[in-house]
Formats: C-alpha cells, sequence, structure tokens
C-alpha cells in the first residue's frame, strides 16, 4: 500500500520541475532577404504592388494582440473576398489574448513558427525584439514593396523605427501625442454640475477638493495597481522628458538644456514640493489608501471615481461613452510632441516566407479606403455603421469592436467615432500647431534609449522604483525615510551605471544635432 | 538461491519477455516522462546564453553566469530566496497538519449525509481561483471600504490600514493558503485512514481505548507513511513559490514586497518589462538546483531514520 502509494507520489513528482525551452534554429532571414533583392529587379507589372509577381496565391499570417471577438470569421470572409480580388492573398489573423500576451509574445518568436506580421509597440520591447533578431530588416523591402506606405511615412517616423542604422518596424502613420493631463467629470447623477475649469495643478487640487465635499460616493482621484500617473504629470508639466519616452520612468532630462543631464527622483530640487503635495491628497482621502491593491482600472468608466490622468484618445473614449457626464480634458504637458510613431508598428517575422506579399498588402491597407474599412472596421452596415459625416458606429462590441492591430491606422483613412467630442480635433490642431512652433518639442523625438549592456541594472531599478517609489508617491510611506530608502535602494541597484550608459546614448544623440 | 542465479543469467531481455504486460503498460508513461521532462532540459542551456530569436536556442553565443547576476543585484536574491523557503515551510506544516486534522475528524463522523456534505464544503476552495481570491482579500483587508474595518469602525474602533503593516500579510497568505488547499490535500489521507482495517478500532474500544487514545495510538501511526511521502513531495517544491497566490494577493504593492515577495514574483515583476529569456531561464534553473539539493538531503535523511519511507 504505502509503496504504491510512493510510486504514484513519485510520477507526480516528476511533473514539478517542467522547464520549457522550446528549441528553434536560425533560419528563414538570410535567404528572404537575398530572394527579395533579385526579385525587386523585376518592376514592370501592377504599380499597386510594386512590381510583385501576384500570380501565386498566398496566406499570410498577422498575430495582433487582443482577445478575438466573436464576429471575426465573418469579417475575415468579408476581407479576404477583396484581398483575393486586389492582391491574390489571403489572411488569417491570429490573436493572442490580454490575459497571456506576457508571456506568448516574445515565444511566438522563440518557437520559430512561421508568420509573416505581428503588431508591436514600446509596451511589447520591440526595441528590444529587434537588436535580438526577432524581426526582418526592412532596408530593401519596404521602399520596393511597400511604395505609397513608404512616401507617406514621415522623415521622423522612419528615424525612429531604425535601429543600429536598419529599418526594422512599419510604424503607424496615424500622429498622435505626447499630451498629458486630467479627464475630469463635471456633471454629476444628483444634477450639480462643476463650472471651472482646470488649467494647471492648483485648479486640479480645487476640483479634487469640490468633489470631496460635494460627491462624497466618489474617488476624487482614481489610483489603481498599475501606480499613480501624477509622478509623471508633474515631471511633464515642468517641460522635463523621460528617458524611455513613456510613464513610469525614473530617469529625467530638460530639453531646453544645451546639453541635457539626467537626473532621478531624489535629484530633483522640486520633489519635497511633489511629495508634500501627494502627502496632502493621501490625508484627504483623495485616493484609496489601499490603492495599489485594486485592480480595477475602469472607476471612472463605472462612474467610481471622478478624474484620471491619460491621454486625450482616452478621454475621447469616455466622452462617447457617457455623453451626459459632461467630461473635459486640459493637456498640462509643457511641450507636446508627436509621440514616436513607432508606438504602434508592424513588424515582418524573420520566419516570414513571404514578406514581400505582406508588405504589398501593408501597402493596400494603410492607402485604400475600402480595404482599409474591411480591415478595421468590419462589415460596413453589419458590423458597423456611418453616419453622413463619415463617422463610425460599432453595432454591437461585443461581436465585433475595430481591428487591434493599431498601426494600420493613417490620418487620412481613420475614421472618428459617432460622438467624438469637438475638441477632440481642435485640441489635436492646435497641438499641431504648437509643435511647428515649439523648436525644442521634437529635438528628441527621435531619441530611444539602449539597455543591451545594462539589462541587469535596469531590470533591478525598475523593480526598485516600483517598491519603493510607488508607495512613496501616494504618500503610502514616510516622505523622509521614504525617500532616503529609495535613493539607497536604487543606488545598490546599480542607477549610476544605468545612468552613464544612458547619458552617453544621450550626448551621442546631442551630437547628431549639431 | 539458485533460482536466483538463473533469472540473472537470462538478463533483461528475458525479463521484458517475462512481464511484458507489465512494460507495455509503463511505456506511456515512459515516453511522456521522457518526452516532456528529460528532454527539454536541454533547454536549461539558455540559463547560460545571451539569447537572440534568429539564432535560437542553441546558435546564440554563450554568456557564463551573467544571467544570474540581476538575481542577486543589490541583495535582492537572498531576501527572495529567504521569504520563498519560509513561506513555503510554513504553508507546508499548517496546511498538511489542518488537512490531517480534518481527515481524522471526517473519518470519525458517523452520520454518511453530514460527512460528505462537510467534506464537499472543505473541499470547495480548491476550485476558487486565486484571480477571485485575490478580489476577495481586497474587499475584506482594504482601508476605506473592506468589510473588516467596516465591522472595526462600526464596533466603535479605529480603521486599520493592514497595507501599510506589512508583518500581517505574511498569517493572511498562510490563512488563505490553507483554506485553499486543506480540503484537497485532506481527501489523501482520509483515502489512507479508510484502509485502516475496523477490527482494530472495535478491538481497542473493547479495550477500553477512549476516542483521543484511538486516535494516537492507531490512526496516526498508520497515516505516518503518507504524511512522510506528502511531506518529501512538497518539500520538492519549496523553492517555487506559488505564484499564482502571491502575484494575485499581493500584486503590484509595493509596500508589502519585502515581506512577500517570493522569487517567482520578483522574476516576473523584473522581466515583465524586458524579453530576456536567458534572465528568465537562469531563474528557473536557480531554483531547480536548490529544490534538487533540498530533496536529495531530505529524503537522505528520511532514508536514514526509516528506509521504508524514502521516496528512492
Amino acid at each position: 500500500m504505502k509503496k504504491q502509494l510512493a510510486a504514484v507520489m513519485l510520477a507526480a513528482a516528476t511533473g514539478v520541475s517542467v522547464l520549457a525551452g522550446c528549441g528553434s534554429s536560425g533560419s528563414g532571414s538570410g535567404n528572404a532577404a537575398t530572394q527579395s533583392a533579385a526579385s525587386a529587379s523585376g518592376t514592370s507589372a501592377a504599380a499597386q504592388s510594386g512590381g510583385l509577381d501576384t500570380s501565386k496565391e498566398v496566406n499570410l499570417v498577422m498575430y495582433v494582440i487582443s482577445n478575438r471577438p466573436a464576429g471575426q470569421d465573418a469579417v475575415d470572409e468579408n476581407l479576404n473576398k477583396l484581398l483575393k480580388e486586389k492582391l491574390n492573398c489571403t489572411l488569417t489573423i491570429n490573436w493572442i489574448p490580454w490575459s497571456d500576451y506576457a508571456n506568448k509574445y516574445p515565444l511566438l518568436f522563440s518557437s520559430g513558427e512561421q508568420f509573416d506580421m505581428a503588431y508591436t509597440s514600446n509596451w511589447l520591447n520591440w526595441t528590444q525584439l529587434a537588436r535580438k533578431g526577432a524581426f526582418m530588416q526592412l532596408d530593401d523591402l519596404w521602399p520596393t514593396y511597400a511604395p505609397d506606405n513608404w512616401a507617406a511615412t514621415s522623415e521622423m517616423a522612419k528615424a525612429e523605427a531604425t535601429i543600429d542604422g536598419h529599418l526594422y518596424v512599419v510604424p503607424t502613420q496615424k500622429a498622435t501625442y505626447t499630451a498629458y493631463g486630467p479627464i475630469y467629470r463635471t456633471k454629476f447623477d444628483d444634477g450639480k454640475e462643476y463650472t471651472d475649469e482646470i488649467t494647471d495643478m492648483t485648479s486640479m487640487e480645487t476640483y479634487l477638493d469640490w468633489i470631496k465635499a460635494n460627491e462624497p460616493d466618489l474617488k476624487p482621484y482614481q489610483v489603481y495597481s498599475a501606480g499613480s500617473e501624477m509622478d509623471d504629470m508633474w515631471m511633464y508639466s515642468q517641460g522635463f522628458c523621460a528617458s524611455k519616452g513613456a510613464t513610469n520612468d525614473f530617469l529625467f532630462y530638460n530639453p531646453e538644456d544645451e546639453n541635457p543631464k539626467l537626473f532621478t527622483y531624489y535629484e530633483y530640487d522640486g520633489v519635497n514640493d511633489f511629495l508634500d503635495m501627494m502627502e496632502g491628497w493621501n490625508g484627504k482621502g483623495y485616493y484609496s489608501k489601499s490603492a495599489l491593491s485594486d485592480t480595477d482600472s475602469t472607476q471612472v468608466q463605472n462612474g467610481l471615481a471622478a478624474m484620471q490622468v491619460h491621454n486625450i484618445d482616452t478621454y475621447s473614449g469616455l466622452y462617447i461613452l457617457h455623453p451626459d457626464w459632461g467630461f473635459k480634458y486640459v493637456n498640462l504637458r509643457k511641450h507636446v510632441a508627436h509621440l514616436p510613431y513607432t508606438q504602434d508598428s508592424m513588424a515582418i517575422s524573420t520566419t516570414s516566407q513571404n514578406p514581400e506579399r505582406a508588405l504589398a498588402l501593408w501597402n493596400l491597407l494603410t492607402t485604400d479606403q475600402e480595404v482599409y474599412d474591411a480591415f478595421y472596421y468590419g462589415i460596413l452596415d453589419t458590423s458597423y455603421t456611418l453616419d453622413d459625416k463619415g463617422e463610425f458606429k460599432i453595432t454591437d462590441p461585443d461581436t465585433y469592436a475595430t481591428s487591434a492591430m493599431w498601426a494600420v491606422r493613417t490620418n487620412e483613412l481613420d475614421r472618428n467615432g459617432v460622438g467624438t467630442p469637438d475638441d477632440y480635433v481642435t485640441q489635436r490642431n492646435q497641438w499641431e500647431e504648437d509643435i511647428k512652433s515649439d523648436d525644442t518639442a521634437e529635438k528628441y523625438a527621435a531619441f530611444t534609449i539602449d539597455t543591451t549592456n545594462i539589462e541587469t541594472e535596469y531590470a533591478a531599478c525598475q523593480s526598485v522604483q516600483q517598491q519603493y517609489w510607488w508607495p512613496l508617491e501616494l504618500g503610502f510611506t514616510d516622505k523622509e525615510s521614504g525617500l532616503k530608502e529609495y535613493q539607497e535602494k536604487m543606488e545598490a541597484a546599480g542607477i549610476e551605471k544605468v545612468r552613464t550608459e544612458i547619458q552617453g546614448q544621450l550626448d551621442a544623440y546631442v551630437a547628431t544635432l549639431k | 538461491m539458485m533460482t536466483a542465479e538463473v533469472k540473472r543469467k537470462e538478463g533483461f531481455l528475458y525479463e521484458l519477455k517475462k512481464n511484458r504486460a507489465l512494460w507495455v503498460m509503463l511505456l506511456p508513461a515512459f515516453v511522456i516522462v521522457i518526452l516532456f521532462q528529460y528532454f527539454p532540459m536541454a533547454g536549461l542551456v539558455l540559463a547560460f546564453k545571451n539569447y537572440r530569436f534568429d539564432q535560437g536556442v542553441f546558435g546564440s553565443a554563450w554568456n557564463g553566469l551573467d544571467n544570474f547576476r540581476y538575481l542577486f543585484q543589490s541583495g535582492t536574491g537572498w531576501l527572495i530566496t529567504k521569504n520563498t523557503i519560509v513561506y513555503n515551510l510554513v504553508n507546508l506544516v499548517t496546511s498538511q497538519a489542518l488537512a490531517i486534522l480534518i481527515a481524522i475528524f471526517i473519518s470519525e463522523i458517523n452520520n454518511r449525509i453530514f460527512k460528505k456534505l462537510t467534506q464537499s464544503f472543505i473541499f470547495l476552495p480548491y476550485f476558487i481561483s486565486w484571480v477571485i481570491v485575490g478580489t476577495f482579500v481586497y474587499a475584506i483587508f482594504n482601508y476605506e471600504t473592506g468589510v473588516l474595518n467596516n465591522l472595526i469602525s462600526s464596533s466603535g474602533g479605529e480603521a486599520v490600514n493592514f497595507y501599510n503593516m506589512p508583518w500581517v500579510w505574511p498569517i493572511i497568505i498562510c490563512c488563505f493558503n490553507s483554506w485553499k488547499w486543506c480540503g484537497y490535500n485532506s481527501v489523501i489521507y482520509i483515502a489512507a485512514i479508510t484502509g485502516v482495517d475496523r477490527e482494530i478500532y472495535e478491538a481497542a474500544a473493547v479495550d477500553g481505548a477512549t476516542i483521543g487514545q484511538r486516535i494516537r495510538h492507531i490512526t496516526l501511526p498508520t497515516i505516518r507513511p503518507t504524511i512522510i511521502t506528502m511531506l518529501l513531495l512538497n518539500v520538492g517544491r519549496i523553492l517555487r513559490g506559488d505564484f499564482e497566490m502571491f502575484y494575485q494577493i499581493v500584486g503590484n504593492n509595493g509596500q508589502l514586497f519585502n515581506a512577500t515577495d517570493v522569487i517567482d514574483t520578483y522574476v516576473f515583476r523584473s522581466l515583465l518589462q524586458s524579453s530576456n529569456l536567458g534572465m528568465s531561464a537562469a531563474a528557473s534553473f536557480y531554483q531547480s538546483v536548490l529544490c534538487f539539493v533540498i530533496i536529495m538531503i531530505v529524503n537522505a535523511a528520511v532514508k536514514h531514520v526509516e528506509p521504508d519511507y524514502a521516496l528512492f
């Protein structure tokens, strides 16, 4: 009896020590590149496909990140009819669900699976993936097989898509902005209305006080487990840039300086003002004292909180969802610039067998309104409808919303949703004007950091940032001792090595500007 | 003696032929273990490589112990190793002790319906995902609207900010762990107790043994091998924190990390941002090696004391 039991248990125990390591041998990239160079010589056929021989039907595979919509099959069928006719190809879209993307996305490239296109972005670490050989190099392929897309892509975007002298991704053409600020609700269920406007940090505090006094059931400011955005906004409002160009950073510089020097929170003079302010907010109960354990990121959307800090697209989304809640938005960032176009990009996998056709398809998707609509919005009058202004409305978001290949959007083809607030357009136009007149705004737009040599220290610093700065920032830990501990831990994690490396990259970038 | 010698001469092939039915039955398990346990071990080389997607696992360049460095950067390596071991030890002891207790109580219940009902209820938490448990925990312990703080303030007390008190979290985690696993673990002990001959109990009762004495002198000694096997098996994964549990209960709350961070959560957090497969492999390798060492030591100790109870 006992020996039997032991045997069964032993078999179960061996299941404990699994270590996944799917092997894949390097293949694909080399010969595909030479193939393309060879076939590039024959440029006579249809101009649309850039001289590509489309006589053979191919099926292209694309990966996007999102949960697969229930109505995807019908959308695919509708789209493939069009693609078959225009480019003699079909497209299979595979979806990596939100719950798995952190694990599955890198495995996509290490498993050796053959596919053609994938969505990629900053938050998917595309620069690291590109440096580690996950993407096909596009120096010749892109201009040859997606000529219209190539022509329409700005020089800035191309510079951003270049890593170590080579192009690795095709960025989106839709302009987005670094503008950052509060999205706040002004009309409430009990008929009360907030009539003032937020224009800076002080008036934001006035608003939050008003909410606390008049709408006790609402949390004034939405904070959840991803940390607060207030530190980022504070730094941006002073005119500083984050070194990695995204939120939750720990190294900043001032783009107005001639030779900017990187600094972190504890080296910044204004940090005490900021921490004082946040300590006060915590004391007044502007957000939950357990906020960092709250996973609800939709408090404002669901009427549980009054204000959140984010970008204008989030504002537009909330406005469309709740037209009668009187949402308002203001940018508090000092220098608004275009966000890196690479934040929504399409990459060709090194395992792709048909990179030429994939790029030809991309060319078609980003230039042909009919194909774009079928790809992005689905089937007209079934999955979406258009009003006379050309704005779209999704019929049933549970069946099909829009595509998750956000990189395909362009300023010309992309449609606004029905009910988009008027100032969505006016504010964006205003920023476009501002960028033209502001010399500092885009000076550092093409600067990207390379952490290859400091991966260990960078990972350790990020971890310290989350562990010690997030609670400190929200006033959960004591200001003085907390700041000291944060500094000690950052130094132990190797912040100096990180700073030296990134400062070197920044200096090199500044040198290229002169 | 003679027959034994003859057998040895016939060798493995004879054994194979003689017991072929048994060998065939063993085959699927054998193949699965080789295919899914031993074969992937080749991937361990990843821990010593600077992994590139286009060069693959075996083509990438070696980089020595670089991948292990980040685990010990700024001294976190020791803290999380210590946390992992302490949590697992405490969880192991509490959840198993509770499971044994439950098993004994349930097997002493005579009413059949009541017995099944109790067992089912205790088993139920096993089916609740940690994601749901995570929301329970927040709903119970959060400062403003938490159930516990509502109780405290309605009875006149001052609300307690649990998320600012790292020391309570080991207790909370331990309780939830036991709550979730004790029902499941007790099934194994109930099975062991059911296997005990009822006549022994009856004889003991006739001789005047009280219920306490029966449990101490009959039940506990007979399920001892089971207890030891269960302990051994769990010691084998002592370096692997229950990632789901820690991640869902603690989440991103930095205030609690020093008290609650285990190797798995630390690695997950610091590598989520970077796609460095080499570093993740190094962490996993580190855990595997330590697990291996610990299980060898514990098994050797058990073998020394009670050779029959050792796993191998």
